[in-house]
């Protein structure tokens, strides 16, 4: 039974990538002229994709889609970084190696330990020492402070933050944080948590980060509370707040007004959007081709912005390939959340879900000009350290629960 | 029970994803060729680094736009004839972006879609070769003497535009444009509008050639009108020009001196549906396809009244047209009923090698050629007998049509439309002066007139 599986599951969509990844770095290493460099990145992914698939397989870690399709995208993004910056794609590859190992560490973990789901106030506290030393030793970078510098390296605490919001959630609506704390209900003291958070992001200027957190915690209204009303009063309250923000902040009035129109003021606030799209427009449907773009004019094009780089270079399709690519992801976590049986667990993993799902929404389509941009990671795809390690972290959860369920009934489900 | 509300979720994200997708297709398919071509986007210029801009040509081949390499190894676009050609080959500035011709046909000047392979040298982009014949486009403009208003001249049976000019106009040379760009985008005569083609002005007495075609065709031809000098119809009252009344008049006789009285009376007996339906077939509130853009000559009403029609008949009231527009009136008449498609690129060429051709196509059919013979008739009686005296060249028989429209804000614009020789047009003409104040036939009439008779010298 389960050689036959492996046999079934190494099929197609694996040598996909490593067609897509073999042709990609050739591409791009003999593009304009010849880059060695670039294939030596290219082998090093390769490798680590190899290497990390056939543990998942030989191991028989549960879905196998999950982990394909989220290397496809980061087939995508690596390329897109090399082409930027040699130096940045192979930095790149060092955090997907690290990503590679916190994934095996997170899913031995959570597959091991089965308490998660007695621990909300560790969550909710550890959220909020994030802020708090965030706040206190965080530095600004482009107008948010979200910064830790740690000795060498610089993260963001949010990206952690926002896991532990989804575990100390999916506490509450699984049914195990079901006690009055100090004659405070569980409902009434997660919306406090929840705006006690995004009370901090507000002071840290991450407005992305505020939407993610504010959605996911609606979705989970919506799915787990029996009460229509709470639901209702949570929206009709961010709407006051988000109304008010709007008149008292002028950040948020910054963002919409260039939203609504960044040629106004192109040179100066609405640079940023501008800039994005002439790459997208520029690019057309087919692209401009890898390395014969102008990326570089995109402010933030390896981080907040390399959809954009995308589309200039691999053309409008390239885009909406980038866009299904999502779309399968999250498919396939709904999938997974959907056939959970472990109350923690499907919260926790629709919690995921959502985290991707909305992540790439405002991102995407705030590149896009669809929704005001409020700057926030792609995850698998933008560079950067703190990003990718969470992004895999958050993989290895959702990996966790797909091998719990699976394994469960000792059947392997896979389609 | 909770899988329920979990699917409908994923239902919500997938209506996120389908939007992006939607959105982004949307500005790939309407937004982004105005968003690319934005001047504050830098990757119009990275093509010009590796590419030479193409040359354009007047017919004969002389050289009117090229790119040359300057000292420091820049390159410059030099306009051989200055400002004669400031609207139609337009500008090419790193800083204010491009216009007409040289933005209307970017990517043929640079050469995209070429797919030969230059090695180590710089390629070079397509040239343009256009309908204008240099020595008319010079001789017209010297003409205009600097007056603000705009000439279109146009083959009749082809199409091919022979010359425009629109004046006030500017130097083109994006170091000099550059330098005066406040200057000129300030001055109140907006010397940056193509008056020709985008320039919208009531046509006066010169669209009583459309009212004539309508009465033709329902059968006027021998009636016999009264005019009393004025038509009046509610509050609405209009003159002949220098308020003449000329008793008992026919059809032809009230053409050749632009009775306004019988004219309005005309429209007004027509009605609206039929005024209106005549100036769609001549172009009105069409489309007009063209290698730059036109400004769309229209009837501003919201519903239009019989009175406003009897207006529209003498070419006042809410109807504005575009010089190009009347040209095309006028050459439609001149080809026997076929409005031909106005064009200024005759080809496209790389090295001599034609790449595309631009070849003469009938836009639509406005009139039959009984009726064009027939106005042409009386047109050539307004050049003879009329108010179009000053347009006649000796030896040669001019058909022509007199304006002097009024407009809200200053004196009258004087307006000529006319083509010659009536048997064979070579070539039609429409001028306008802008409230220049004299009649048609006094000042716009007799540039026309040289004009004509200089393209005609040119191909004996």
């Amino acid at each position: 039974m389960n050689i036959k599986m492996r046999k079934v599951s190494f099929k197609f969509p694996a040598y996909l990538l490593i067609l897509m990844s073999l042709i990609g770095f050739t591409l791009l290493s003999s593009a304009n002229d010849w880059k060695p460099n670039v294939i030596y990145v290219g082998i090093g992914f390769l490798g680590l994709f190899l290497l990390v698939y056939s543990i998942l397989v030989i191991c028989n870690m549960g879905d196998k889609f999950l982990v394909l399709v989220a290397f496809m995208l980061m087939t995508i993004g690596v390329l897109m970084i090399c082409r930027l910056d040699i130096v940045m794609g192979a930095r790149q590859i060092v955090w997907i190696g690290i990503g590679a190992i916190v994934f095996f560490f997170t899913y031995c973990v959570f597959y091991k330990i089965r308490f998660w789901n007695r621990l909300w106030m560790v969550y909710a506290l550890g959220g909020i020492t994030l802020f708090l030393l965030t706040l206190i030793f965080g530095k600004t970078v482009n107008g948010s402070r979200n910064w830790i510098d740690i000795g060498v390296i610089d993260f963001q605490p949010a990206e952690i933050t926002k896991i532990l919001y989804i575990m100390f959630l999916a506490c509450k609506y699984s049914g195990s944080f079901n006690k009055n704390f100090f004659k405070v209900s569980p409902m009434l003291m997660t919306g406090a948590v929840t705006y006690l958070y995004i009370l901090f992001l507000v002071f840290q200027r991450d407005w992305g980060t505020i939407l993610v957190i504010f959605l996911i915690y609606i979705f989970m209204v919506y799915v787990y509370e029996k009460d229509k009303r709470f639901l209702w009063l949570n929206i009709i309250a961010a709407g006051i707040v988000g109304i008010l923000g709007y008149f008292f902040l002028y950040h948020i009035q910054v963002r919409v007004g260039v939203w609504l129109n960044p040629w106004e003021d192109v040179s100066n606030k609405g640079y940023q959007i501008a800039q994005s799209l002439f790459a997208i427009a520029s690019g057309g449907y087919f692209g401009r081709g890898l390395g014969n773009g102008s990326p570089h004019y995109i402010p933030e094009v390896h981080t907040d912005f390399i959809f954009s780089a995308i589309c200039e270079e691999m053309g409008v399709f390239g885009g909406a390939a980038i866009i299904i690519l999502y779309f399968l992801f999250a498919y396939r976590c709904f999938k997974i959340t959907l056939n959970t049986q472990n109350l923690y667990n499907k919260a926790v993993g629709l919690g995921l879900t959502l985290m991707f799902s909305i992540q790439t929404f405002i991102i995407i389509g705030g590149v896009i000009k669809f929704i005001p941009l409020t700057g926030i990671t792609l995850p698998f795809v933008s560079y950067g350290g703190t990003s990718i390690v969470v992004s895999f972290a958050s993989l290895g959860i959702m990996q966790a629960i797909s091998a719990l369920e699976t394994r469960k009934g000792g059947e392997t489900v896979d389609e | 029970m909770n899988n329920k509300k979990i699917i409908r979720v994923l239902v919500i994200i997938s209506a996120l994803f389908l939007a992006l997708l939607s959105y982004l297709m949307y500005f790939n398919m309407f937004k982004a060729e105005s968003v690319a071509t934005n001047p504050y986007n830098r990757r119009q210029w990275d093509d010009e680094k590796y590419v030479t801009r193409g040359t354009i040509y007047d017919s004969n081949g002389l050289v009117l736009a090229e790119t040359v390499e300057g000292e420091d190894g820049s390159s410059i676009r030099k306009y051989s004839q200055g400002r004669i050609y400031s609207h139609v080959i337009g500008y090419c500035s790193q800083v204010y972006g491009k216009s007409l011709l040289e933005r209307a046909y970017d990517s043929e000047l640079l050469g995209k879609g070429d797919i030969d392979i230059f090695q180590g040298d710089k390629k070079k982009g397509f040239d343009l070769n256009l309908t204008i014949d240099n020595t008319l486009q010079k001789f017209a403009y010297q003409k205009m003497n600097g007056r603000r208003g705009a000439l279109v001249a146009i083959e009749p049976s082809t199409g091919r535009v022979l010359s425009m000019v629109s004046l006030p106009d500017f130097d083109p040379n994006a170091k000099n444009l550059e330098r005066a760009w406040n200057d000129i985008v300030e001055d109140e005569d907006s010397p940056l509008i193509a008056r020709s083609i985008q320039g919208l002005y009531p046509p006066g007495s010169t669209y009583k050639i459309v009212t004539l075609a309508a009465a033709y065709e329902n059968g006027m031809q021998e009636k016999i009108f009264e005019d009393i000098g004025k038509f009046k119809v509610g509050n609405v009252t209009v003159e002949n020009y220098n308020g003449k009344k000329y008793g008992q008049i026919s059809l032809e006789r009230s053409f050749a001196v632009s009775s306004n009285q019988v004219f309005c009376s005309i429209g007004y007996d027509l009605g609206a549906d039929s005024v209106e339906e005549m100036a769609s077939r001549f172009g009105i509130e069409e489309d007009v396809m063209f290698d730059l853009e036109i400004a769309k000559s229209r009837i501003e009403y919201k519903k239009m009244t019989d009175t406003d029609a009897a207006l529209v008949s003498i070419g006042q009231g809410q109807l504005l047209t575009t010089p190009m527009q009347m040209a095309l009136i006028c050459s439609a008449v001149a080809n026997k009923g076929n409005l031909m498609r106005p064009y200024l690129v005759d080809s496209i060429t790389k090295n001599n090698i034609i790449i595309k051709d631009t070849s003469p196509k009938i836009l639509c059919r406005a009139i039959s050629a009984e009726c064009a013979d027939y106005i042409q008739q009386q047109m050539i009686e307004v050049v003879k007998n009329g108010t179009g005296k000053r347009a006649g060249i000796s030896g040669i028989t001019v058909a022509g049509k007199t304006g002097t429209a009024e407009n809200e804000r200053d004196k009258d614009h004087s307006w000529f439309v006319g083509y010659a020789p009536a048997e064979n047009p070579q070539i039609a003409v429409a001028i306008i002066l802008e409230n220049d104040g004299r009649s048609g036939g006094d000042s716009a009439a007799p540039i026309a007139g040289s004009v004509m008779n200089k393209y005609l010298s040119l191909i004996k």
